[in-house]
């Protein structure tokens, strides 16, 4: 089986958010990229596939600038994947993502895939726009929030189940599919030393990005933002608990009036 | 702008789930007067859903009515949808903010060749394009997008936008006849269901208050607390972490960035430090309440009113309280 998982290089947790000088975008100055929550739920999804469909090969395929997109690849080669694909984006730092998922779409087209994973959104501008793209593009079926996928060789479908608002589905489809994966369902491997020390030599395909289509809709970024910094609780004060408990009814009602 | 602005309907047990009734007066506060307003709704029977847009002023609703929607893959969807944005004249889609929207908004922006976005809270025309505002980062910043294009397909964040009021008029339903989609986007097929525990009230995203508890309630058995303050405001109930971690509520139920984000209009933490991790699921809500003994506490930060005392006191008096303003 010839699996292949979209990644995108995700500036990491912790990293403190400032705009960039033009004030359009996240500030990359000095944020280390990472593979993050729903990618690494996507990355250990493909492995343990891999795991458990004698013959199947992984391909990681990242769109990004140099150098956090080969970085971003060379990680999924420590934890597992057999080869890596790079889109190189050059200059443009926040692309539109369904521009993302038209390069992913030109590139997979040369590409064997019984099955496309990607997480089910990005952990830094959490569109989710990609797979449902892709799909489009592909013409495949498309799912999100999707746990727990696997090979029914007998039967010759995937079987994976997806949350939705009040309802856990099942379902059941041949490939070639595209599926967004839920982040921390899995518990994703972390990659040991000399496989680290190996993927800094993996060979990395790179692809050039297709010229855009210059008559396609899209989005672009023209603010980046942070909350104004937030004031701190207004604390109840009160003698009684019964005195706490009317004293907040009052300001929820009267005061923030979310109160019927 | 000269274009309609199309609705899609979502159902739920032959209704409209509260999300689309919320992209309605999405659409009311965006548009001018003289924008029409097209509602479009796929599913085995769509009358009773044809009706709510009627009540909610919506006079032209496009419609798929087909067995095979009862269980179809949104992939199938989306060349409806597209079909029906073109007949009824639109330039601009409003999706709900459910897993149903999201999933549905990537493939409806190519495949009706508009400018894509998701987790929308406010939507605005300047010079000439739509232009959105939506929380980045797990609320922790917000990015301005321009829609540059002829077509936007928008997809909204839960409570970004209050329901209008009832405004009843007559409805005309159309039927939706787009060419067959390829027959592979309709072979997956969904083999089984059950309900995602959820306690009695409301579903955590769909809900406009949500109660959440964490390991300041001590023993699972106290949990009972939240259970019933949230009852009392027929509010949803959240966990953290650490709760659904020990066992004590379902996963289903876990708040935070590895369980889901709520932007309710009011979010009562209830014994919930205020971890991080918490912090990034329910920071967009817009009123925040903590009760918690430590004043020290990161969730004070976040909050908008804090109680710091006792939770195992102040919890049932504000739930008794509650339930008296209510009854009175």
């Amino acid at each position: 089986m010839e699996i292949v998982v979209c990644i995108k290089p995700v500036p990491e947790p912790e990293t403190r958010l400032r705009a960039a000088p033009d004030g359009r975008i996240l500030d990359p100055e000095g944020v280390k990229y990472v593979l993050t929550g729903y990618d690494e739920s996507a990355v250990e999804q493909a492995l343990l596939l891999k795991e458990s469909v004698p013959g199947s090969k992984v391909r990681a395929v990242s769109f990004g600038p140099s150098p956090r997109a080969e970085e971003t690849l060379r990680a999924a080669v420590a934890l597992g994947c057999d080869s890596a694909t790079w889109i190189d984006s050059g200059a443009e730092p926040s692309p539109d993502p369904v521009d993302v998922a038209r390069a992913l779409a030109g590139t997979l087209r040369s590409l064997p895939h019984d099955l496309v994973l990607c997480g089910k959104q990005a952990g830094d501008d959490e569109a989710g726009l990609v797979a449902g793209a892709l799909g489009e593009l592909l013409g495949v079926p498309d799912f999100g929030y999707v746990v727990d996928l696997r090979w029914d060789a007998a039967r010759s479908v995937f079987t994976f189940h997806r949350m939705t608002e009040t309802l856990q589905e099942s379902w059941e489809a041949p490939g070639p599919l595209v599926i967004g994966l839920q982040q921390a369902w899995n518990d994703p491997r972390t990659a040991k030393l000399p496989a680290i020390l190996k993927s800094r030599k993996a060979p990395i395909d790179k692809v050039p990005v297709p010229a855009p289509d210059a008559h396609a809709s899209r989005s672009r970024a023209t603010t980046f933002a942070l909350p104004p910094p937030r004031a701190g609780a207004k604390l109840i004060e009160y003698k009684t608990p019964e005195e706490a408990a009317e004293r907040l009814v009052k300001v929820l009602r009267e005061e923030a009036k979310v109160f019927p | 702008m000269s274009g309609a602005v199309l609705v899609v309907g979502e159902l739920r047990e032959g209704r409209l789930v509260p999300s689309v009734t919320e992209a309605v007066g999405a659409a009311r506060a965006i548009s001018g007067p003289g924008t029409p307003i097209v509602g479009f709704v796929a599913g085995p029977s769509t009358d009773a859903a044809t009706k709510e847009f009627g009540r909610l002023g919506v006079p032209d609703v496009r419609t798929a009515s087909d067995p095979r929607f009862d269980r179809a893959p949104v992939s199938a969807l989306a060349a409806f949808v597209a079909q029906a944005a073109g007949d009824a004249g639109a330039d601009l889609v409003l999706v709900p903010g459910t897993t149903f929207g999201r999933d549905l908004v990537g493939r409806l922006g190519i495949r009706w060749n508009a400018a894509a976005v998701t987790g929308v809270t406010e939507v605005q025309r300047a010079d000439g394009a739509w232009q959105v505002r939506r929380p980045i980062f797990g609320g922790r910043a917000t990015e301005t997008r321009r829609l540059d294009g002829a077509r936007a397909v928008v997809g909204l964040r839960p409570h970004a936008y209050a329901p209008p009021p009832d405004a009843p008029v007559d409805v005309r339903s159309t039927a939706v006849a787009p060419r067959e989609p390829p027959a592979n986007l309709w072979v997956p097929k969904r083999v089984a269901e059950e309900p995602v525990a959820s306690g009695s009230g409301p579903s955590l995203t769909d809900a406009s208050i949500v109660v959440s508890g964490g390991r300041g309630l001590r023993a699972p058995e106290n949990f009972h607390l939240v259970d019933e303050l949230a009852a009392s405001l027929g509010a949803a109930v959240g966990a953290s972490r650490a709760v659904t971690d020990a066992g004590w509520r379902p996963s289903s139920l876990q708040v935070g960035q590895t369980g889901k984000a709520v932007s309710p209009q009011l979010y009562l933490a209830v014994g919930i430090s205020g971890a991080i991790q918490h912090i990034v699921g329910m920071v967009s809500s817009r009123v925040i309440v903590a009760i918690n003994s430590d004043a020290t506490a990161p969730i004070f930060k976040v909050a908008d009113y804090g109680v710091v005392g006792d939770l195992f006191q102040i919890v049932p008096a504000l739930t008794a309280e509650i339930r008296r303003v209510r009854s009175a």
